[in-house]
């Protein structure tokens, strides 16, 4: 494949490549500092020769770099594909937008560096960085809509009605993401943890849910044989959207029945998923990472389940057993997700995150990760000073962490490199035609 | 005395580039201004003698090329060297400080003329097999020379008769085989920027270097956190090598401004550090990698990558480079390093701008679309800030406010939660729930979502601020081998102050409740009856005697409300002798954990009971009779 595309037209569209470029630099770069945190927790001593950056600004750098870096440009790539905007005139500014996106990203991360943070978790933007991002945001919205007017005539009624909607809701989320930052707003609170009642983690766990089912329709054709699954979730998802509203957003406790009763709705979509995916062609490269996936899909949401229930998140909470738990859902299932998502636009191209190596270090590293905090967590929910004072238990774990943070990292520069080596591989290309021509 | 293509391997000239270098370095910049400091020359008279070295080096840097008698560049060579050498030794005579301007004129005089000259024919002693190599080699090594402790720490004469004696060795050198000066090639894309462009960024370079070794050199304590004790010296050293084969694998692969700008960013970045002195130690390990990335390039590019069509040309760039670049970026290093103490981060900005900018052709051109859409949304941005924060009036803020802005700064909430859960051990350790309306009127409530660390929600009640403050210093001195970073930067400035009003201001209204319920507390029967002193001790010494022992680091005396009693001896304030062993033992553990409310002593919450109970026993079994009460 490799030596081939210097010779072949690449058919990997540039701005997905870039954008997958931009997404793994990202990757990278918060899995380096994930590294450094792990060290920072077997060596405290060493915080002392970063001077003001100290270990608590890192991790904010750490956690919105994954979330708005890793986890947002694999989607920016999606929306260049759904829209159009990857092709024809229109291509040349997609890049343009990863630039303002990235440089967003940069500026954010020196605000956090700095000590700038409104004090929300993922919602740390502040000041000139709260303004800056969400204009990246519409930088996008304007591209994309850019390309939905051009390819008006071109597409069907039902991929106007689509598109348009995805636009008026994608229009909303810079606004919200400016909002939700603001130290006024705070979402309800379960009084007997601290943490986010059932009803709206039902209510966040359904967003992703209506994202996994509306990513086929721009990736893949259905297959030819009807298949019942795809109009089943649908109805499911939308009366699950109702008994969310039904629930409202008062500040109620985890042992209400009606809040983990309807918190466990949610495990349907563990055989439902497969199925709807299943109605779907897929690029023959995407099936390790597509079945990694659903995979870690099953695993977060039963334990996301179990995790809530009365008693067994009263153990939990505030212990390494839900950091686990959140890196099941963010290093296995949306990077497992998202590669997935890149594979199938990369088309042929996908061979850059299919390496054996990289594909299982990460997916064992992430899963050795989670064994390890929720053994942590399992401890420390009988036992404060577990974390809290030092202990060889405590020690061999803050070092098998770093282990496993290093293979992750591993993984991850595997990727970069690849991708830049394609981006480079698709540049010469790129320029060979534009010559010939 | 030429050779045929080929047959010179090169080590000739990897021993001319490391002798010329350690000759700069370790006589040009140490020795000779130690030399100079024993024979009484400063003030007015040193600003003459090291503004002579600098004329002689700018007017030989650009005599040489242009010199039409000793034609034969070995000849010139070694003319070089042995000006270099005679200078050297020189210096170790009792001369006054005309004859100081006299050497340091010959000095720079030589040093023009070795340089020039060699990076002008070095291919001559490098050969045609991997030149670029050799010359990172040879830098590299004579970094790592100058760095060896035993070198490095000599006496200035040492110093001075070693470098001396190099150059008689590299004297020598120019007597074994060379080759012919090779055909010049055209240049290639990655080296084809202007001569101008180039000659700024080595500018901007050599200036922040030299600010930076003048500054460090004359500031004690940056100086003992980058260049003293053998370890550091041999890891600067190390470095240096490390680098310098860096910037040649660099050179091959993304060109020559690639170079500089990461040479920039290291240097930069270390600049920027060097305005921290708690901060050395990393600016020590930026500050040598930048250091050797250009100081490659710095003989690489006019010996072998600057695009020229003839030696003369060659000779006439490395002149003007090491006029303007060398000698003046460097003498105007030291001027800054003199006038000002620092540099100016804005300096370091502007220095930034000279070299980033540099990159027109990779960035600019290829890129137009993304730099100007960036630009403009970083202004539209920039403009979008303004009008929103227009109408902010500037608020007087409390400290417990800013305080609290200093939490939320730090990320503490990353570590520490503000939540005690109702109906769970949270409460006996850190206090009585509070309603969730009064955390709503927070902005935002700081709940946070993990423990690395103890619940803060009601921190006021548990602690002293005095006891906040030397936590703050250092965790693990005062709370067992805690994995908290220390905080004392904060209090540089307001800002630690600030902190410790904010967390101070962290009650709970049932605080009187919680009191009543500390006082009914003991620990369970079966933590008493697994207690044992051996583990007693070990707690004792790990949470206790940084204040109890009459050793403990943390007995700052004068800082204490009342000083911690050393409990070898006493007085045992809270101890009373109507108590039998068991009530005393209670009472103690009731100490240990919940501390002395209303002093300094703080409570260990944390400890499970079967620890408290050992501690108690031990205590209670070293404690004499409370009797010595005051």
């Amino acid at each position: 494949m490799r030596s081939d595309a210097l010779t072949l037209p690449s058919n990997a569209p540039r701005p997905v490549v870039s954008a997958a470029a931009h997404a793994l630099f990202w990757l990278v770069f918060a899995n380096a500092i994930g590294v450094l945190i792990a060290i920072l927790l077997l060596f405290p001593a060493l915080n002392r020769l970063l001077g003001e950056w100290t270990y608590g600004r890192w991790i904010m750098v750490h956690l919105n770099l994954e979330l708005y870096g890793w986890m947002s440009l694999p989607m920016v790539g999606f929306l260049f594909k759904v829209y159009g905007a990857d092709r024809g005139p229109l291509a040349l500014w997609c890049r343009p937008v990863l630039w303002v996106w990235s440089a967003a990203l940069a500026v954010g991360a020196y605000s956090w560096l700095t000590g700038h943070s409104s004090g929300k978790l993922f919602l740390d933007w502040s000041g000139y960085a709260r303004v800056l991002f969400p204009l990246a945001m519409l930088a996008l919205w304007l591209l994309l809509a850019v390309a939905f007017v051009r390819e008006w005539k071109a597409a069907t009624i039902y991929a106007r009605g689509a598109k348009a909607a995805g636009l008026l809701l994608l229009l909303i989320v810079p606004f919200i993401l400016f909002f939700a930052s603001s130290p006024n707003y705070y979402p309800a609170i379960n009084p007997d943890t601290g943490g986010p009642t059932g009803a709206s983690q039902l209510e966040s766990s359904l967003i992703i849910v209506a994202i996994l089912l509306m990513l086929p329709f721009g990736l893949a054709r259905r297959k030819a044989e009807r298949s019942k699954a795809i109009a089943i979730s649908w109805a499911i998802m939308v009366a699950e959207f109702l008994l969310c509203f039904v629930l409202g957003r008062a500040d109620i406790s985890h042992h209400r029945p009606a809040q983990f009763l309807s918190l466990g709705s949610l495990l349907i979509w563990i055989p439902l998923t497969p199925a709807y995916y299943a109605a779907f062609n897929w690029n023959a490269n995407t099936r390790r990472w597509r079945i990694a996936f659903l995979c870690w899909w099953a695993a977060l949401v039963l334990s996301g389940w179990v995790l809530f229930l009365p008693g067994i998140l009263d153990h939990f909470k505030f212990t390494d057993g839900l950091v686990g738990h959140s890196l099941l859902a963010m290093a296995g299932f949306t990077s497992s997700l998202l590669i997935f998502v890149l594979v199938q636009l990369l088309g042929e191209d996908g061979w850059i995150f299919n390496r054996t190596r990289s594909f299982y270090g990460w997916n064992v590293a992430v899963l050795g990760y989670v064994m390890l905090m929720t053994a942590a967590g399992w401890r420390e929910g009988f036992d404060p000073t577990f974390t809290i004072l030092p202990g060889v238990a405590r020690h061999v774990i803050y070092i098998l962490r770093l282990v496993v943070g290093g293979v992750m990292l591993a993984a991850s520069l595997d990727w970069l490199i690849d991708a830049a080596t394609l981006l480079r591989e698709s540049s010469v290309v790129h320029a060979t035609q534009e010559a010939t021509s | 005395m030429l050779r045929d293509d080929g047959r010179v391997s090169g080590w000739q000239g990897v021993s001319l580039v490391a002798i010329t270098y350690v000759y700069f370095l370790i006589f040009a910049q140490f020795a000779f201004l130690k030399r100079l400091a024993s024979l009484g020359v400063a003030g007015s008279h040193l600003t003459a003698v090291m503004a002579a070295m600098a004329v002689g080096g700018i007017l030989f840097s650009l005599l040489t090329p242009r010199l039409s008698i000793w034609p034969s560049p070995s000849l010139r060579l070694r003319i070089g060297l042995c000006v270099s050498a005679s200078a050297a030794f020189l210096s170790l005579l009792p001369i006054g400080p005309v004859a100081c301007i006299v050497l340091s004129f010959l000095i720079g005089a030589g040093l023009g003329l070795l340089t020039v000259t060699l990076v002008t024919h070095l291919r001559c002693w490098m050969g045609n097999r991997n030149p670029l190599l050799l010359a990172g080699l040879g830098t590299g090594v004579g970094y790592l020379v100058c760095n060896i402790p035993a070198f490095f720490n000599a006496s200035a004469e040492v110093q001075a008769t070693t470098a001396g004696l190099l150059c008689l060795a590299g004297v020598g050198v120019t007597f074994l085989p060379m080759q012919p000066q090779p055909e010049e090639t055209p240049a290639t894309p990655q080296t084809n920027y202007s001569f101008l462009c180039v000659l700024a960024c080595f500018t901007a370079l050599v200036w922040l270097d030299s600010a930076a070794f003048f500054i460090i050199q004359k500031t004690p304590e940056l100086k003992a956190g980058t260049w003293e004790g053998s370890m550091h010296l041999s890891a600067n050293g190390a470095l240096h090598l490390l680098a310098a084969l860096a910037s040649v694998w660099l050179l091959r692969r993304r060109g020559l401004m690639f170079v500089l700008s990461a040479s920039f960013l290291a240097l930069g970045v270390a600049c920027l550090l060097l305005l921290d002195p708690h901060r050395i130690a990393l600016a020590s390990i930026f500050y040598p990698i930048g250091v050797s990335l250009y100081s490659v390039a710095l003989v690489a590019y006019p010996a072998l990558l600057a695009p020229v069509t003839s030696a003369a040309e060659r000779g006439r760039q490395a002149g003007w480079l090491y006029a303007i670049a060398g000698w003046s970026g460097s003498a105007m290093g030291i001027g800054m390093g003199q006038h000002l103490g620092s540099i100016p981060p804005l300096f370091v900005l502007a220095s930034g701008a000279v070299i980033l900018l540099s990159w027109p052709h990779s960035i600019v051109q290829q890129h137009k679309r993304e730099v100007t859409l960036t630009l403009a949304m970083l202004l539209t941005a920039f403009g979008l800030n303004c009008i929103l924060t227009a109408n902010d009036s500037p608020l007087q803020l409390t400290p417990v406010e800013r305080g609290r802005q200093v939490y939320i700064s730090e990320g503490c909430i990353n570590c520490h939660t503000q939540y005690i859960r109702p109906n769970s051990p949270d409460i006996l350790m850190w206090g009585l729930p509070e309603p969730l309306q009064a955390l709503r009127h927070e902005r935002p409530p700081l709940i946070g979502n993990r423990r690395q660390g103890p619940d803060l929600s009601q921190v006021g009640g548990r602690r002293s601020p005095l006891w906040l403050k030397l936590h703050f210093y250092n965790p693990p001195e005062v709370s067992g081998a805690s994995i908290m970073p220390s905080y004392a930067f904060l209090f540089r400035d307001q800002r630690g102050d600030d902190l410790v009003s904010y967390l101070e201001s962290l009650h709970g209204s049932g605080l009187p409740q919680h009191r009543s319920e500390e006082e009914n507390w003991h620990p369970s029967p079966s933590a008493v009856a697994s207690a044992n002193d051996r583990d007693g001790e070990r707690l004792f010494h790990r949470s206790c005697a940084t204040c109890h022992d009459a050793n403990g680091e943390t007995r700052w005396a004068d800082h204490f409300k009342r000083l911690p009693p050393d409990l070898t001896v006493g007085p045992y304030l809270h101890l009373s002798l109507a108590e039998d062993l068991a009530q005393r033992r209670n009472r103690i553990a009731r100490i240990v954990k919940f501390g002395v409310h209303g002093t300094d002593m703080p409570g260990h919450e944390y400890l499970p009971d079967n620890e408290i109970a050992s501690i108690s026993l031990w205590l209670s079994q070293q404690i004499r009779q409370p009797n010595h009460n005051p």
